[in-house]
């Protein structure tokens, strides 16, 4: 990873992005990076689109600006495309989409042409199958994770899940973080 | 012992308050301002400090109580978002003219875009209109600092002073180190000054005079505040472009300039915009041939610069004169000012391409919808069920939402439900037309400028119905407590004070308290209310809808029930048009309505919106 790296995070309220950007910085921070984010609160989360950023290194503004986000993590297909202009050359994007079906052809175009590695995965159902669908966010943190992206590793990441997590969710985050990394190590492969 | 935590914004700020000595905190929740209080008393909790804290009833209420304590001296602060320093303006513009004894810092959050408000206003133009000193942070870290520096301008210069945090700073996040912080063992000791405390108008111009000496005294402190307000000129040398930056802009500005390693550029930071630093920005004018201002919200610095024709902006057309001044936005008109000046053009290329693809795409608008099992919406949908013809008057909090069941016509400011309720009602009475009106308000609305509205709309004969959706919480700002609950802001007990009781002293006689999860009960009520205004003895008529929020009340929420929709199911869509519970979607594979078993809360008030009886529950489960 380079001395800045910028995340864009994005999905719909309720679905945890804020959790997920916590899991992210935290572990940055103890990393030793200077860590700045952004938020969605209030009437945006009733539902709609909400997004999070999160720059690594020393930066002032809490804001990525187009085109030069690293990371695109989205818990919703939709908002993934919706937040395709943030994402820069040679950037990775990781979404919560049916692989099977494919992502729209516009839009695979585009990332290849920028050559930008996507993947899809069904984070919502492995969260499902595990008996926790709320914690879709962690599926996809799982397979993020299991990318190897620089300094962030799966260990620090699981770690950082397990100190944050409330008591009750900490074995359902854990392990459902276990499975999307497992998906991971397999969508790595191809 | 130094400790690093990742600060929520609005926590580095509560981090300055209590680093300060700050005594007293008050606040009214409205975002992007609402975390602060709460992070003032874990802030308390953990340091083990003892600063009184409350949610104040408005802001007008938050800031009368902080000053008193800021005039007999302790160090007090309030905390609001933009427009409700519009409610606390009273207050502000005649605690200017008096002064203070202790610091009082007024922490107002703008909100550019706007995300979450009613107006993109600047807090900083209020300022100005207030005479009142104004700090301007760019990031978390030199928000915290900037609370310590305005207390001590405050007590200083005995004048209240404003932090202008916009909301990518109170809810940025960022790592801050801290040290342990020690009590403020400072006593209240009110000195009686009748011709400054209660100031007649002969003495509020002697006043006036006064605050005229101390804002001059200040705007010399705030040329020499070098760590708020600087510029990268190095000397003797000239520029073809400079750019005068301050707040949030700043910050996006640095970075781009870093990410270029543009050195030609150099920046004025301007921390303090009011009083204005003009030495050091006349300094930075001299320096350069043209400067671009950038700020958010509003034009301020703009306005207060010399030499004119040096200046872009605004004015100039360059910069936009409404929404968020976001990175992409600001490189695109600093790309198109290097252009026109024939320098150097930016490298990094926010290219549209992607833009365009989004668009092409037509992804459905995510409109914030009231959440799956929301009680405001069982209570919108007999109201427009039972009153169809009614003007429907509503307010601010999460049931302005009401307006995707078609139950929200208007929405001014807080409390104007009500108002606009009873001016509805005498503008259609004058010409002798009966046209129902029917107000929707939340609770802790009704309580932050409800009463006064409802008073008068008794005392000069108005009628129409009124239903206070009352949740027993303060939902769209994170569930802070209502008067009506009796527990104060850091959890302890006070006097609870029912929405009823309030109601009644305001002269209302038809009160009738029902749970809109029974729908036949609203409506019935409705209709009720319908014939009580219409009565000639009759008047307004108070329906108080209550029923918990789901999420303020997710832990004492019993078992769910499970509901089906049966073959009975004609794909009418009267469900999915006129109650849009989110959990009601049109499946295709099964060729009706179905329901979302991942979102169904369980309230089962679509068994009685069905037309065709084809929602049931699933019994045994």
């Amino acid at each position: 990873m380079m001395d800045r790296s910028n995340f864009v995070l994005c999905g719909l309220g309720g679905q945890g992005i804020l959790f997920m950007t916590k899991v992210l910085s935290e572990t940055a921070l103890n990393k030793g990076y200077n860590v700045m984010c952004a938020e969605t609160h209030g009437m945006a989360q009733r539902g709609g689109s909400v997004v999070s950023h999160l720059r690594l290194g020393d930066v002032k503004g809490s804001l990525v600006k187009n085109g030069s986000a690293h990371f695109l993590l989205s818990l919703d297909e939709v908002e993934g495309y919706r937040n395709l202009p943030f994402l820069s050359k040679g950037a990775r994007m990781y979404i919560n989409a049916d692989p099977a079906k494919g992502l729209r052809v516009e839009v695979t175009g585009y990332l290849e042409k920028k050559e930008i590695l996507y993947r899809s995965v069904q984070a919502s159902a492995i969260a499902r199958e595990a008996g926790a669908p709320m914690a879709t966010n962690l599926a996809l943190l799982g397979y993020f994770a299991a990318f190897g992206n620089g300094p962030l590793s799966q260990e620090d990441l699981r770690n950082t899940t397990e100190r944050i997590s409330p008591d009750r969710f900490k074995e359902n985050n854990l392990r459902i973080f276990d499975a999307g990394f497992e998906r991971g190590l397999e969508g790595k492969e191809r | 012992m130094t400790r690093q935590e990742i600060f929520l914004g609005n926590g580095a700020v509560a981090l300055g308050l209590v680093e300060s000595g700050c005594q007293v905190v008050t606040s009214y929740p409205g975002t992007p301002s609402s975390e602060i209080l709460p992070e003032v008393i874990r802030l308390v909790k953990t340091e083990d400090l003892d600063t009184y804290v409350e949610w104040s009833t408005n802001e007008k209420v938050a800031l009368d109580n902080a000053f008193a304590a800021a005039i007999a001296g302790k160090r007090a602060a309030c905390c609001m978002k933009q427009v409700g320093l519009n409610v606390a303006a009273d207050s502000l513009m005649s605690a200017a003219y008096q002064g203070t004894v202790g610091g009082l810092v007024i922490i107002s959050c703008d909100d550019p875009g706007p995300h979450s408000s009613q107006t993109e206003q600047d807090t900083r133009l209020m300022a100005r209109l207030a005479k009142v000193p104004v700090f301007d942070p760019s990031h978390p870290q030199e928000a915290r600092e900037m609370v310590g520096t305005a207390m001590a301008v405050s007590e200083e210069f005995r004048v209240p002073v404003i932090l202008r945090p916009a909301i990518r700073v109170c809810h940025a996040r960022q790592n801050i180190a801290f040290e342990s912080i020690e009590k403020n063992e400072n006593k209240a000791s009110f000195k009686k000054d009748p011709q400054r405390w209660a100031a007649t108008p002969r003495f509020r111009l002697v006043l006036h005079g006064e605050l005229n000496k101390k804002l001059t005294g200040i705007a010399k402190k705030f040329e020499g505040l070098s760590q708020y307000n600087f510029h990268n000129l190095e000397p003797d040398k000239t520029y073809p472009l400079g750019i005068i930056a301050g707040g949030v802009p700043y910050a996006v500005i640095h970075d781009i300039l870093a990410e270029e390693g543009r050195e030609d550029v150099p920046v004025l930071k301007i921390g303090t915009p009011f009083p204005f630093p003009e030495g050091l920005s006349d300094e930075f004018m001299s320096a350069c041939e043209k400067v671009l201002v950038i700020e958010e919200t509003d034009t301020l610095i703009e306005y207060l610069l010399g030499e004119r024709d040096k200046v872009l902006g605004r004015r100039s057309g360059h910069v936009p004169s409404e929404g968020e001044l976001v990175p992409q936005v600001i490189h695109r008109f600093l790309n198109q000012v290097l252009r026109e000046l024939n320098l150097a053009g930016l490298n990094a290329d926010p290219d549209e391409e992607a833009g365009d693809i989004v668009n092409n795409l037509q992804l459905p608008v995510r409109k914030p919808t009231l959440c799956a099992g929301c009680p405001h919406r069982a209570a919108f949908f007999a109201i427009r069920k039972t009153r169809p013809k009614a003007i429907f008057t509503s307010d601010i909090g999460c049931y302005t939402l009401g307006i995707n069941l078609g139950a929200v016509d208007t929405c001014l400011d807080m409390g104007a439900a009500i108002t606009m309720a009873s001016g509805f009602y005498h503008a259609y009475d004058q010409d002798g037309a009966a046209q129902p009106v029917v107000a929707t308000i939340g609770d802790s609305t009704f309580f932050h400028s409800g009463t006064a509205g409802l008073l008068n709309a008794v005392y000069n004969g108005a009628r129409f119905i009124l239903v206070i959706l009352d949740n027993l919480t303060t939902a769209m700002t994170g569930m802070q407590p209502t008067p009506a609950l009796g527990i104060r802001a850091d959890g302890s007990e006070g006097k609870a004070v029912p929405l009823e009781r309030a109601v009644a002293g305001c002269g209302v006689d038809f009160i009738e308290i029902v749970d809109p999860y029974n729908l036949k009960h609203m409506t019935s009520t409705l209709k009720k209310a319908a014939e009580y205004i219409r009565e000639p003895e009759g008047g307004i008529a108070v329906i108080i809808s209550r029923h918990p929020c789901l999420i303020a009340y997710k832990e004492e929420a019993g078992p769910r029930k499970k509901f089906t929709i049966t073959e009975d199911c004609t794909e009418c869509n009267f469900c999915l048009d006129r109650f849009e519970c989110p959990a009601l979607y049109h499946d295709e594979e099964l060729g009706h309505t179905n329901i979302d078993a991942s979102l169904c809360s369980g309230c089962g008030v679509c068994v009685e919106v069905c037309p065709k009886g084809a929602i049931v529950e699933v019994e045994g489960e």
